[in-house]
């Protein structure tokens, strides 16, 4: 078990950070009508024959969503699985359209920050079942 | 009850409404300031156009929007979304009241129009509801709370309907209206249907890529 994997959360640290930006943040995630017109601007999802996961939205309300949903008690799992949400299904290329002006690349950057604070990114010699790309 | 809703409620929906806007619209301006451009913004003079290369130029710009990506899907919410603010603003019946309560009242649109209008909105809210149903896509992000949106939105707008076609129990039918409309005033400033207001804010204020105007703010 690699030391990324053994350090305890900070929840404490995770509900500060989340705080900071609720105002921003809460207001991005409340305002999504979960209509899913994002989705065909991101080009992973097209890549993926229109997997429903790498639509933009699904990102955002799967990552950020969930660590402002649970306040920042996370555990390092569910830390993992946003990990792969946020840096292996998406690439922040700030492409994604939303209709009603939501800026979801700043939820997904926001997100990565919270992680990459209790060590969790992917590592480079990280083997994946597959690609990250 | 019945009178609590059909009279005092309906002030105390306003006011909540009203004064959770400017709630929501003081909050936003004090999380938000003026953007410092560090560069002047680009200004590219307007050439002058012919009319047929004006709609040339409009016509090229939907090119990747979601008028050619789903064109069905962006007709069906622009529809919804303007006939969702006219009709029960234009209404005959609403006029009404609001001349008989405060002796004023707006334009109204003959009612066979309004009724109709009424039938497509309710269309629009069928079509949507379906998507949500049947589309993996818009089923992955779906909860509870949604479905619980799309009654407060199509609540008001049905039993508006059947109140003015007398269908069922009149008097239940208009208390079950009212308390509809009163329950979407005093929940949009603080749900999902606050994209009413911020749509504009997010849309024309903040500067990003896709904002309509130059964007004077950012968070």
């Amino acid at each position: 078990m690699s030391d990324q994997e053994m350090k305890p959360v900070d929840t404490k640290q995770i509900k500060g950070m989340l705080d900071r930006k609720k105002g921003k943040m809460k207001r991005y995630l409340s305002h999504c009508a979960h209509c899913s017109l994002c989705a065909e601007s991101c080009f992973l999802y097209m890549a993926h024959h229109k997997d429903p996961q790498y639509m933009p939205s699904y990102k955002a309300i799967y990552s950020l969503g969930r660590l402002y949903k649970k306040r920042g008690k996370v555990d390092r799992k569910l830390l993992t699985e946003i990990k792969g949400i946020v840096w292996r299904n998406c690439v922040l290329c700030g492409r994604c359209y939303c209709p009603i002006g939501i800026h979801i690349p700043s939820m997904i950057a926001f997100a990565r920050t919270i992680l990459r604070s209790q060590d969790v990114y992917p590592q480079l010699d990280e083997v994946s079942s597959e690609s990250w790309l | 009850m019945y009178d609590f809703i059909r009279g005092q409620l309906i002030p105390v929906a306003f006011v909540i409404f009203a004064l959770g806007l400017i709630f929501q619209i003081i909050q936003f301006f004090r999380l938000t300031r003026k953007k410092e451009w560090g560069y002047p913004p680009l200004e590219i003079k307007p050439e002058k156009k012919t009319t047929s290369k004006w709609v040339a130029f409009c016509l090229a710009s939907l090119n990747g929007t979601l008028w050619e990506i789903d064109p069905l899907v962006t007709i069906m919410t622009s529809v919804f979304h303007v006939f969702l603010i006219l009709v029960p603003i234009f209404l005959l019946g609403h006029n009404i009241l609001l001349d008989q309560s405060w002796g004023l009242s707006l334009w109204s649109l003959p009612e066979s129009i309004t009724d109709i209008l009424t039938i497509v909105v309710l269309i629009c809210v069928a079509f949507f509801l379906g998507r949500r149903l049947f589309l993996s896509r818009v089923r992955v992000i779906t909860t509870v709370y949604d479905y619980l949106i799309w009654v407060i939105a199509a609540a008001p707008f049905l039993t508006g309907y059947f109140a003015y076609h007398q269908w069922f129990n009149y008097d239940t039918v208009m208390t079950v209206h009212i308390l509809a409309g009163e329950v979407m005033l005093i929940t949009i400033p603080f749900t999902k249907l606050g994209h009413m207001l911020f749509f504009f804010f997010y849309r024309f204020l903040i500067g990003n890529e896709y904002s309509f105007a130059k964007g004077a703010r950012t968070w």
